[in-house]
């Protein structure tokens, strides 16, 4: 049992459900609905299977390596399937048990949990799935992307790797889990934990931050411009990570933190609009 | 004949069952009886519904066929009917042709405008089975749900996505299309163990079929189930289930075939607050608390769906899960209590309540202005400095880790902080309980400065949100106004607060300064106007008649707490003899003085006995009652008032109120405007309906 294997099962099991599988996209993001392999791919109306795991940075989750669920960097596997199948929750359901979890023996349930995102100007309707009280995925019907109605409706299942595994291994400890037979998560990660979990609360520099946010933020505008949507968007996307350190380093205000959320999402609005018009959809 | 119809769904909120069930059970009734398929006063007629998390089932027993009809079709007038010589004009025959009837077949019929040629025709009753797959796609696609959805490349807009529809009448199939979903003739059982179809012939196999498959369709049943089990597993440990009404409703909805498990945590988490640990197993994990005596014990109780936990597995599993959040919630009360209440206040300045409304500072110092008003409109003026206190800290928790972790904890985590820095009880338990009533069924604060903050508060929200032109709708009301309004409206009656609402609201206008975009009148305007429709909406969820509400309202909002004794007073009063008179008289007094300027009565005019026996009566009865309306006493001096009766009626017998001098006419209608005023103290008794007059 290990993370790894884990990730090879899904990526079976998805593959065989119809799944292209994308390599993890090479940003800093808040969780795998942020890449454009869901971002740009729910907007438009063609039909996409996309399943890929996504490192997901948080920066005010950092707890220095000391909490043994709490980390400000975990692994995502994310899956989009645009239109949402009719059977979807069975196939989520046999995708558990592929994994090897016996449901005779344990309590899985569909709770209810509407997900938003305001940065990107998303929102969805669907549930946190619990597995004994453990909520190991979110699962979600996308009913608004960039501030767009999306159509056909894509379904996104986001699994939460190290949760998962936790379940799976039956541990207490994150640092405990198994990457590889080899592996541990703690030889992997803890170090990287303890220095990011100092950079992101302490040592990430303010000014510079902001400096760059600005960068970041103008520059997106500037493509936008020019219908360079890709890069217009990676800027969004260094955009929102910016922020999120100046969130953990204390530095936003509330006035501040919700004008530059409008600011990121005007941004990513506008992107998703000429995105569609391009694409001659919704 | 026998009808099941159920739509399986993936899993829905508790409160869309709720809301789809009644609207199924209205709708579907509705449509029978205009359809004349079922007789609301015979038998048969039944129709129940019932609902999981995944199934909305309706039942019914229904009339097979309609009754036929016979109808009549008017064609031209006898008039023009027949030529001189006796034969039929074209007219008549062209009427024949176009209904396809020969022409012996034609009556004379007369209706209201007078005598004419007619075909009768007898309509046969439709069947059942071919009347319903033509009205229930609507019923089916017109439910409306709190928040709706789209799936896969449709249109159409759901709780959840509809798995499909099973419907069968008398045992067959009834075929019909919703938004290109086939019904089916099965059912299947719960869905992770028990997928397979079920074929079932009437309801009551139905039922006893999905039983056997792990799904009660009952939610009554569910919930049973639940406590028995409950009690069960606490029997050996001769403990309590801590009593979560709310969250055994959820539970009931959220399992088609309850399983109950304990499970235990570490004794050292029972140092913190109840509140603390019961909100860490309740959200996320929907766990219950488990008592004996006040005592809180190390275990919980969590509620399955249709898995027995033969292993054990649930249990521990939940366990695990539970420490974590435990250690979270150890780890935020530690830290929180570093930093004393008062010392984080002072950040409440970098939280924005709305962005042109100002900070958590800003609201808690106007709170406190408001506040400080109220406290010595309700008798309770010595307690100003404990009111003060309140309102400067009761925002504060907004900061703390405990809160952000737990967000329904507002309120509550204050209390529970400002308790442990030794603030006195008043204080404490006023920050404690300041977010109360969160619902209708929630109680009001508890205490008096409870209330009082409770009441600034949310008042303090209306007129800042309503001050900035935004509107509130049927769906949009972002803020939860309506919910404040609802809240303050249950304290004033509950805490029996007694005040000039206008007054206290003149008081919050004035407090906002320059913040609010409208004009202080009409904002007022438009506040009580608010105001004036929740307490509609509450009177009439307590039971109480429209016109009684209709007639204490139509003045506007003044005192609330004294509108509702009025309207206790109306209600206490409703079925005497003497005050359906009484009431008739009134609106004869409305009446005659529609449209009338004032007068003054001058007693020197008074010439007929009628009418001087009418001013003492009136002037003793005003002066008796005078001190009641004062003191809140409404249902005596409701009492009193009703004695005027003879008084009126002997002066509308014997005088002339139409008189031919005017000075004397006048004198008389000024003299019921004095009793029409009286009355109006108590209510506009012409806004109440009699039996048997219609309005």
């Amino acid at each position: 049992m290990s993370i790894q294997n884990l990730i090879m099962n899904l990526q079976k099991y998805w593959a065989a459900q119809g799944c292209y599988l994308a390599q993890s996209y090479d940003m800093e993001v808040g969780a795998g609905t942020m890449t454009p392999d869901t971002f740009f791919r729910v907007l438009d109306k063609k039909p996409w299977r996309v399943a890929y795991v996504q490192p997901s940075r948080r920066p005010t989750d950092g707890r220095y390596g000391e909490n043994p669920h709490r980390v400000q960097k975990h692994f995502q596997y994310q899956v989009i399937i645009k239109p949402s199948p009719p059977d979807i929750q069975q196939w989520y359901i046999q995708s558990l048990a592929a994994l090897g979890v016996n449901l005779k023996y344990h309590d899985l349930r569909f709770d209810e949990d509407n997900w938003e995102s305001p940065t990107i100007g998303a929102w969805g309707v669907g549930w946190q799935v619990l597995l004994d009280g453990l909520e190991i995925a979110q699962f979600t019907y996308f009913q608004q992307a960039g501030g767009i109605e999306t159509f056909p409706v894509p379904v996104e299942i986001t699994y939460g790797l190290e949760r998962l595994e936790m379940f799976l291994e039956g541990k207490d400890d994150i640092y405990d889990l198994q990457w590889s037979d080899d592996v541990s998560y703690r030889d992997l990660r803890i170090e990287e934990e303890r220095e990011f979990s100092e950079f992101n609360f302490n040592h990430a520099d303010i000014k510079s931050l902001q400096k760059k946010f600005s960068l970041t933020s103008e520059e997106a505008g500037k493509l936008i411009e020019k219908n360079l949507l890709f890069p217009a968007y990676d800027m969004c996307l260094k955009s929102s990570h910016l922020f999120n350190l100046l969130d953990s380093r204390g530095a936003v205000s509330v006035t501040e933190r919700v004008k530059k959320i409008a600011q990121i999402r005007n941004l990513v609005t506008k992107i998703a609009q000429k995105y569609t018009s391009r694409e001659g959809s919704s | 004949m026998e009808f099941v119809l159920e739509i399986n769904t993936e899993e829905m909120p508790l409160l869309h069952v709720k809301a789809a069930l009644q609207q199924l059970k209205r709708n579907f009734e509705d449509v029978l009886v205009s359809k004349g398929l079922v007789d609301k006063k015979k038998k048969p007629g039944k129709i129940e519904t019932f609902g999981t998390c995944r199934r909305l089932i309706i039942y019914g027993d229904l009339i097979a066929y309609q009754r036929n009809k016979e109808e009549i079709i008017f064609g031209p007038p006898k008039s023009v009917a027949f030529a001189p010589n006796g034969s039929l004009t074209p007219a008549v025959m062209g009427f024949a042709r176009s209904l396809g009837v020969k022409v012996d077949s034609l009556e004379v019929v007369s209706n209201e405008k007078g005598e004419y040629i007619a075909v009768k025709k007898i309509q046969k009753g439709r069947s059942a089975k071919d009347v319903l797959p033509q009205v229930l796609p609507d019923i089916i696609t017109g439910l409306s749900f709190p928040k709706m959805m789209r799936w896969g490349a449709n249109d159409f807009k759901f709780s959840r996505p509809i798995k499909y529809i099973f419907c069968i009448l008398e045992g067959e199939q009834l075929s019909f299309m919703v938004n290109g979903i086939s019904t089916i003739d099965f059912t299947t059982g719960h869905k992770l163990y028990f997928p397979a179809p079920i074929k079932v012939k009437s309801f009551q196999e139905y039922r006893r079929l999905l039983k056997k498959n792990k799904v009660l369709i009952e939610e009554k049943t569910r919930k049973a189930r639940i406590k028995n089990l409950i009690e069960k597993k606490l029997a050996p440990l001769e403990a309590q289930c801590f009593p979560d009404e709310k969250l055994l409703d959820k539970l009931a909805n959220d399992v088609e075939y309850p399983y109950v498990f304990l499970g235990a945590f570490p004794k050292k988490y029972l140092n913190l607050p109840i509140e603390i640990l019961s909100t860490a197993m309740r959200e996320g994990q929907n766990l219950l608390s488990v008592i004996k005596g006040k005592k809180q014990l190390p275990v919980f109780l969590g509620v399955t769906d249709a898995c027995n936990d033969a292993k054990g597995f649930v249990s521990k599993g939940n366990e695990r899960v539970l420490k974590a959040r435990l250690e979270d919630a150890r780890f935020f009360w530690e830290q929180d209590s570093k930093i004393p209440l008062k010392e984080r206040a002072k950040n409440l300045r970098q939280v924005v309540f709305q962005e042109s409304l100002g900070s958590y500072e800003d609201k808690s110092e106007r709170i406190k202005k408001n506040a400080l008003y109220l406290v010595n409109k309700v008798d309770a003026g010595k307690k100003k400095q404990q009111i003060k206190q309140a309102a400067e800290l009761c925002k504060a928790d907004l900061l703390t880790e405990m809160v952000r972790e737990f967000p329904s904890l507002q309120g509550k985590a204050g209390g529970i902080y400002a308790r442990k820095e030794k603030y006195s009880f008043a204080v404490w338990k006023a920050i404690y309980e300041h977010y109360q009533p969160v619902s209708l069924d929630d109680p009001s604060p508890s205490s008096l400065i409870g209330a009082i903050l409770a009441v600034c508060d949310k008042l303090d929200s209306i007129v800042g949100v309503l001050g900035l032109e935004i509107e509130i709708s049927g769906s949009k009301d972002p803020f939860g106004l309506r919910r404040n309004a609802q809240g303050i409206c249950s304290i004033v009656l509950d805490k029996k607060l007694d005040f000039s609402f206008p007054r206290l609201l003149d008081k919050v206008i004035k407090v906002y300064e320059d913040c609010l975009i409208k004009n202080r009148s009409e904002l007022k305007e438009i506040c009580l106007e608010f105001f004036k429709n929740r307490l509609e909406y509450i009177f009439s969820h307590l039971g109480f008649r429209y016109d009684l509400i209709n007639a204490v309202l139509s003045s506007g909002v003044d005192n609330i707490y004294y509108i509702f004794l009025k309207l206790k007073a109306l209600d206490s009063l409703k079925n005497n003899s003497k005050f359906k008179t009484l009431i008739l008289t009134a609106k004869r007094v409305n009446n005659i003085l529609r449209a009338q300027p004032k007068y003054r009565v001058n007693q020197d005019l008074l010439i007929e006995k009628g009418e001087r026996e009418l001013y003492t009566t009136h002037s003793i009865i005003r002066d008796n009652v005078r001190p009641l309306f004062s003191s809140g006493d409404f249902s005596k001096a409701q009492r009193i008032v009703l004695t005027i009766g003879s008084s009126i009626d002997n002066f509308f017998d014997n005088v002339l109120v139409m008189a031919e001098d005017k000075r004397i006419k006048r004198n008389r209608l000024a003299l019921l405007q004095q009793v029409s005023k009286l009355f109006s103290q108590i209510a506009d008794y012409s806004e109440v309906v009699i039996e048997g007059e219609k309005d």
